[in-house]
């Protein structure tokens, strides 16, 4: 008896058969898909150190207490990769959307273009996590050999008078750049392996449950309510929580010594409200930015962004949520330092060591989720080509059309980016304190007083990080502009769609 | 691109004072495919001219390229006494915008604004108010029978709803010449005749030039001129000057 489903060889074929905008979503979902499969094989060697592993240039990875932090900042990085990788399989979206249809209209059944859509999606996902994998393995190599260098160990003696005196010991070793020389269990492999393919099939999956797939067309079930007020409300929770929260406990003396545990779980409770808020309120700002600019504006190119954000705001909220959770993150790092800097030595190499890694972790991440901007807004002009050609023929310049789009991206990011360095500095300054004892301070000879100092708001890092990821966002905006020309070519008004 | 002026002279029935546009010698190529091979054309203030022809055939190009949206490879289009094919891009859009109107089958209307909004577009583009640009869209909305859809959006408009929009749109700045390309093709029977109907009373009301491409016979019979595009030429034109303004010749399809 013969199955009533095409063959696993034949979806498969007809899977990964398409046109040039099919293979650019195959080739971007796999490249964030690789990226994902490297962070989560780094992580998984961070967890492998064991005592007889290292030592390591970076002491983060030598200090065993501070791993867990490090496998965290590597788990956090995938976030904005996988959102990269969410917004890649949108990419030629309308072509898929022609082929599946007229894989219906040829006798498939929905069940069978789903698992064909899935399919495709896996695919990208297997070649993406072979393409990581080599790629984690043959690095492994390449940084395999550990690098001599000097360490450089102080210890500090008090004397009989009560001075402090620093014994500081150079000493020659071999140490390795990263955990290169862990044996990562097979298990973890195999994981780390499948870990992308099946989440971006379950995405997939997921998606396709929101779409009708007919032989005429492919008929996507959009979310018509406009979006509410309730995450912004989330926002002011959470973000107001984590600014009171310091004098919250302080009040309730909550005992930090056995209370840390509580204090820091409400402080996560109310960051991750903070964080939600952000996401899925940006949709609510777009809205109300539009619905307010719509019925007031003259100038078309005002009047074309204002109803897109009134009619799409989840699309902008999607496009933008990689983004500010990178910014909340970028800031409360900031707050972290400044506190830190006030609290340690600013000559230990470790502290530096540590915040110029989440420095550096944290510009990966704006990166990506930038680069998921870009793909997004250009998938965006790429969609809409036979409107926008249709409008550049009737003689709207496409410098209108041009910054309509920049208008779209940019005039919802500015306040929820504000709001987001607000929220991650305030975060932090909730959670370590306005105020902090650094040791040492006030001290008068004989007696060792501290004194309380107010910890100052880094203005110019928040500056720099939101005005910088503005600039990124406008940057990648305006190379989106790139495909307008294009889709506004004069052969587009010759396509059905 | 190459751009040659053409060595054709102007054919002596065709009267430069009653000419609204004139096109010599166009020769346009997509890629290795010629879509029109020197194709020359006079069409009248005030008249409704149907361009024909089989699928493939160039028609549409032949509007794009009058429409100045297509650069010819070859040969010059006059707008009065304008030579459009040596303006630059700039030129010919504000030209689009203030003097043509441009109608095509689908997909012209910006989905996320609502039918007044889409109508009073070009006037905003023009720099007119926001207040007196759709004060106009209204009453061109009523002309054409949607007034009661000024604030719904494209998508929630039947097909034939979006085109009588359409037509509105194109209409808004009362041009001199309005190049349709297939504006029926979408349509039902019916819905396409009630469309034509409204613009050809309109188009007269305002004396309008009209440029309509159809491969609809029916469709083409609301012209006052037909002229039949065949492999990129006009085996056959008619005369403008011999052609009636009131009536079309009989036995072409």
């Amino acid at each position: 008896m013969s199955s009533s489903c095409p063959r696993p060889a034949t979806s498969l074929r007809l899977a990964a058969t398409g046109g040039r905008a099919d293979l650019m979503r195959i080739v971007l979902t796999a490249l964030g898909g690789a990226a994902t499969t490297v962070g989560l094989l780094l992580a998984m060697s961070v967890a492998a150190i064991g005592s007889g592993d290292g030592p390591y240039t970076a002491d983060v990875l030598n200090q065993p207490g501070l791993r867990p932090g490090v496998i965290v900042v590597l788990l956090l990085l995938c976030v904005p990769v996988l959102f990269f990788v969410g917004q890649c399989t949108r990419v030629g979206a309308p072509q898929r959307d022609r082929r599946l249809a007229a894989l219906r209209m040829a006798g498939a059944t929905p069940a069978d273009v789903r698992r064909i859509a899935a399919m495709e999606t896996g695919l990208a996902g297997v070649i993406g996590a072979v393409l990581g994998a080599t790629t984690f393995f043959a690095g492994r190599a390449l940084l395999g050999s550990p690098q001599v260098r000097e360490v450089e160990i102080s210890t500090d003696e008090i004397g009989s008078d009560g001075q402090v005196t620093r014994m500081v010991e150079t000493l020659s070793t071999a140490a390795h750049t990263l955990p290169t020389d862990v044996t990562l269990p097979a298990w973890s492999i195999v994981l780390a392996l499948l870990a992308v393919p099946l989440a971006a099939t379950a995405a997939s999956v997921v998606a396709l449950r929101q779409v009708t797939i007919s032989p005429f067309g492919v008929i996507h079930h959009r979310v018509t309510r406009p979006p509410t007020l309730l995450p912004i409300v989330l926002l002011l929770a959470g973000a107001g929580g984590l600014a009171i929260w310091e004098t919250v406990a302080t009040t309730l003396r909550l005992d930090l010594q056995d209370g840390l545990g509580l204090y820091a779980g409400v402080a996560l409770v109310l960051f991750v409200l903070a964080a939600a808020g952000l996401i899925f309120g940006s949709a609510s700002v777009a809205f109300l930015i539009g619905t307010w600019l719509a019925p007031r504006v003259r100038h078309p190119s005002l009047l074309i962004a204002a109803r897109r954000m009134i009619d799409a705001p989840f699309t902008a909220s999607r496009a933008s949520s990689a983004v500010l959770l990178a910014v909340l993150l970028g800031a409360a790092v900031q707050g972290t330092r400044t506190t830190f800097l006030l609290l340690t030595d600013p000559s230990d190499g470790f502290y530096a060591d540590t915040f110029r890694l989440l420095d550096t972790a944290l510009l990966v991440a704006i990166g990506v989720a930038v680069a998921g901007l870009l793909v997004i807004t250009a998938e965006g002009i790429v969609a809409r080509r036979r409107t926008l050609a249709s409008l550049t023929a009737a003689g709207t310049p496409r410098r209108v059309l041009a910054a309509a789009t920049l208008i779209e991206v940019f005039l919802p990011l500015v306040p929820t980016v504000v709001l987001a360095t607000a929220a991650g500095v305030l975060a932090a300054r909730g959670f370590f304190g306005t105020t902090v004892q650094p040791p040492g301070s006030g001290r008068v000879p004989g007696r060792d007083v501290t004194a309380p100092v107010g910890v100052p708001v880094p203005w110019v890092q928040l500056s720099v990080l939101a005005g910088g990821t503005l600039a990124a966002v406008m940057l990648v905006t305006a190379l989106a502009l790139i495909f307008l020309r294009r889709s506004t070519s004069v052969t587009e008004l010759r396509t059905a769609a | 691109m190459n751009r040659t002026s053409t060595t054709q002279p102007t054919p002596s029935h065709l009267g430069p004072d009653s000419s609204m546009l004139r096109a010599r010698s166009l020769v346009v190529s997509y890629g290795r495919t010629a879509a029109l091979r020197g194709v020359t054309l006079e069409v009248r203030r005030g008249e409704i001219l149907a361009v024909t022809g089989p699928s493939g055939s160039g028609k549409s190009t032949l509007l794009l390229t009058l429409a100045g949206i297509l650069v010819p490879d070859a040969g010059e289009v006059h707008f009065g006494e304008r030579c459009i094919t040596a303006e630059n891009e700039s030129s010919r859009s504000r030209l689009r915008r203030k003097q043509f109107g441009v109608l095509f089958q689908f997909g012209q209307l910006v989905p996320e604004l609502t039918a007044e909004e889409n109508v009073a577009l070009p006037l905003l583009l023009s720099g007119r108010r926001r207040g007196v640009a759709i004060t106009a869209a209204t009453t061109w909305l009523d002309r054409f029978g949607v007034a009661d859809l000024a604030k719904v959006r494209p998508p929630e408009m039947s097909g034939g709803q979006a085109q009588r929009v359409a037509v509105a749109r194109a209409m808004v700045t009362e041009p001199e010449v309005l190049f349709a390309d297939e504006p029926t093709g979408a349509l039902d029977t019916l819905a396409g005749e009630q469309v034509m109907t409204q613009l050809v009373r309109v188009a007269r009301e305002a004396d309008t030039t009209v440029v309509l491409v159809t491969h609809d016979a029916r469709i083409a019979a609301y012209g006052d001129r037909e002229v039949v595009v065949r492999d990129g030429v006009l085996p056959d034109p008619i005369p403008a000057d011999e052609a009636s303004v009131s009536g079309r010749e009989e036995g072409r399809s």
